[in-house]
């Protein structure tokens, strides 16, 4: 048995599960050590037997289906004959820019900004409450949101698709989000934009969008704010200037009311603002994944075979405070010998580690988490 | 409705007089009128209700009409009069009042509260292949969509539509029903084969299609479940260099959760073949911010998916 499965060995003899709820209508799903392929269909018919499973089996990666089936060992969609299926948000650093120039650490810290945007629709927008939502790291470089509100688990993928797209900004018509209006004035036309930031939807986060975005400028000092500015993406320094110095005092108590006297200005930064506030979920390509009706998730308590870090629970009132390499590391103190193949810094369980290239004895838990990142052999 | 249900229940005719009695000549003239008009308007167009004998004919017409369409076998009809007749509800619920309306929409399963909805029933019923219907476009606050009374109105069309064909899907005609209708029968069938048959398309070389539809079409093709905004794209474009609803229809069918009923329904109101509206692929820059572009060499220049096909088929 390699370094890896044996520890993993250690783990599941005596393992943290968070059994999924209606565990005899999902579809499980695994990957073993030194296989590529994935053994699917398998069902359960009791905690006991999955337990068993992951004993005798020592996984690399163990997943469950978000849907309920009839028939979950069934090998087709039809036999299976799916019931419902819980919504699942899965956040994932893989699409985020320059995301290949940040640690591990910081990589997860971007992802938690996301999670934290899509909290906010999730409860603000469609009303779920704290207890309809479980957030869990996914061991890997991200973390899952599931949902399992009665209201959501018949809702079929083009549904599901809408409530995607409406987290993304995706089809967002910035004219359904606006008002527009033509002043006459002397023969001339005055085109103003409305903004109302009391009401729900996108339609009230763009308008408190813009006003933050407005305050926020005005606050800094002009070299700062016209610096600020020019991050927008079509806004040149002269176009900074311009807009910075005419953000008078008065001008501003009129954005606040909603009213933004020149259109044109409105037009540059409103495209940017959503792509702000809009949460960033997968790459593109890959987004179908979220909305689909019959996906695997990584269950909760397992173990990745990618990092050997625990699928944990994460407490909605305590994002921030979540340190993945603190709280979602299983193993112990004793020290490992390991050949360390690449130079790495990095803090786990409060411990800062250098290591160069070369033999080295760390605790069991980052001997683990570098054999499984392919950093070391043990 | 459940009241006119009851209320015919009450009547205790039979279908026997319905269908034979004279008494109902008038019932069962309606009942063929609200079919003929449904297959060549796509809407009923109220009759005049004089007096109480007037809406009694009326009311016995729904039922006819449903046996007739029964009886007739016509997917292609049953499409066509389950939406007409929901048309039908929604104009007259435009003259309504709030509360006819909430209770209109409970007795359809949809929740409303004041003019708020809950997101599921919105999604279960909106449009949303309509850009303003997207969920993204519109109010949503603790879990409520808000919306205006012709707006709930809307929504309960479409529950209605998709109740009255779900109930004339499972169902048989009576066989006196076949007898008593022979000829109007027969002519609606010819009708149904003259306006279902779609005049021979254009040849389509799918050589040519610009690569954000490509992908598109290989990935519903594949089974993958594409965006909202994917299948709009897909279908217009489609549609715009005539390819027919059946062909586009093929595309969608490995799709995890494919209901040809509702694809098929979808299919036919972007394409104004049973409402008012053709929509028009979007532009370059649309297709881009939604994602969907992965653009080749033959783009340079390109600001429209069509502008692509039609000079790449020169």
């Amino acid at each position: 048995m390699n370094f890896l499965k044996r520890k993993f060995y250690s783990y599941y003899l005596q393992p943290h599960i968070e059994f999924p709820d209606r565990i005899e209508r999902r579809e499980y799903a695994f990957i073993l050590f030194n296989e590529d392929s994935m053994h699917r269909h398998i069902s359960f018919s009791s905690k006991e037997a999955i337990l068993t499973y992951l004993k005798a089996n020592v996984p690399a990666h163990a997943y469950y289906s978000s849907a309920y089936y009839r028939t979950p060992s069934a090998s087709t969609m039809k036999e299976k004959q799916w019931m419902g299926a819980d919504l699942i948000f899965d956040l994932d650093a893989d699409h985020l820019p320059n995301i290949e120039n940040l640690t591990y650490e910081e990589t997860l810290q971007e992802v938690k900004k996301e999670l934290l945007k899509l909290l906010s629709f999730l409860t603000e927008d469609f009303g779920f409450g704290k207890h309809d939502i479980r957030i869990y790291f996914s061991g890997g470089r991200g973390y899952h949101c599931h949902i399992s509100n009665k209201s959501v688990l018949e809702l079929g993928s083009q549904e599901r698709r809408e409530i995607v797209d409406y987290i993304t900004a995706r089809g967002l018509e910035i004219k359904e989000i606006v008002g527009e209006r033509s002043i006459y004035k002397d023969r001339f036309v005055d085109k103003r934009i409305e903004i109302y930031p009391d009401h729900g939807g996108w339609k009230g986060r763009i308008a408190r969008g813009i006003i933050n975005f407005f305050k926020q400028i005005k606050s800094m000092e002009r070299e700062d704010a016209i610096k600020e500015l020019m991050k927008i993406e079509g806004i040149g320094k002269k176009i900074a200037e311009a807009l910075y110095d005419a953000l008078t005092d008065e001008r501003m108590k009129r954005i606040e009311k909603g009213m933004i006297d020149q259109a044109s200005e409105f037009r540059r930064i409103v495209k940017p603002l959503i792509k702000r506030l809009a949460v960033s979920l997968h790459s593109e390509a890959d987004e179908p994944v979220t909305a689909d009706i019959k996906r695997l998730i990584r269950l909760p308590g397992s173990l990745h075979g990618k990092t050997g870090l625990k699928v944990t629970r994460v407490d909605i009132d305590a994002i921030e405070d979540f340190d993945p390499l603190t709280h979602a590391v299983v193993f112990g103190d004793d020290m490992i010998k390991v050949n360390v193949e690449k130079p790495i810094k990095i803090k786990m369980k409060e411990n800062v580690f250098e290591l160069e290239k070369g033999a080295a004895t760390v605790p069991e838990y980052l001997a683990v988490f570098l054999v499984a990142r392919k950093m070391a052999v043990a | 409705m459940a009241e006119a249900k009851e209320w015919v229940k009450e009547q205790k005719v039979n279908i026997e007089e319905i269908l034979f009695d004279e008494l109902y000549e008038r019932a069962r003239q309606r009942g063929v009128e609200r079919v003929k008009q449904s297959l060549e308007k796509g809407i009923i167009y109220d009759a005049p209700l004089l007096n109480d004998v007037d809406c009694a004919m009326e009311i016995f017409s729904y039922p006819i009409a449903r046996m007739l369409v029964v009886a007739i076998e016509s997917d292609y009809l049953l499409r066509r009069y389950a939406l007409a007749e929901a048309k039908r509800a929604y104009e007259n619920m435009k003259n309504e009042g709030e509360d006819f309306i909430s209770y209109l929409a409970k007795e359809m399963g949809i929740e409303v509260n004041g003019e708020k909805i809950h997101f599921a029933d919105y999604l279960k019923y909106a449009p949303t292949w309509d850009m303003k219907w997207k969920l993204v476009n519109r109010e949503l606050k603790n879990g409520y969509v808000m919306l205006s009374k012709n707006e709930v109105a809307r929504l309960i069309q479409e529950a209605i539509r998709k109740k009255i064909y779900n109930e004339l899907s499972y169902i048989f005609a009576p066989p006196e029903v076949k007898k008593v209708f022979r000829n109007e029968i027969i002519a609606i069938k010819s009708r149904i084969a003259f306006k279902d048959k779609r005049a021979k398309m254009k040849e389509v070389n799918a050589d040519y299609f610009p690569p954000c539809i490509k992908s598109l079409i290989s990935a519903a093709k594949s089974g993958i479940n594409v965006p909202h905004v994917g299948r709009f794209t897909m279908v217009t474009f489609l549609n715009a260099i005539g390819m027919s609803i059946d062909e586009i229809l093929k595309i969608f069918s490995s799709s995890p959760d494919f209901n040809e009923e509702k694809t098929r329904y979808q299919i036919e109101h972007i394409t104004g073949r049973i409402s008012s509206t053709v929509y028009a692929p979007p532009k370059c820059d649309t297709i881009r911010t939604w994602g969907l572009c992965y653009p080749d060499e033959y783009c340079r220049g390109i600001k429209h998916p069509l502008f692509y096909y039609r000079r790449r088929r020169k």
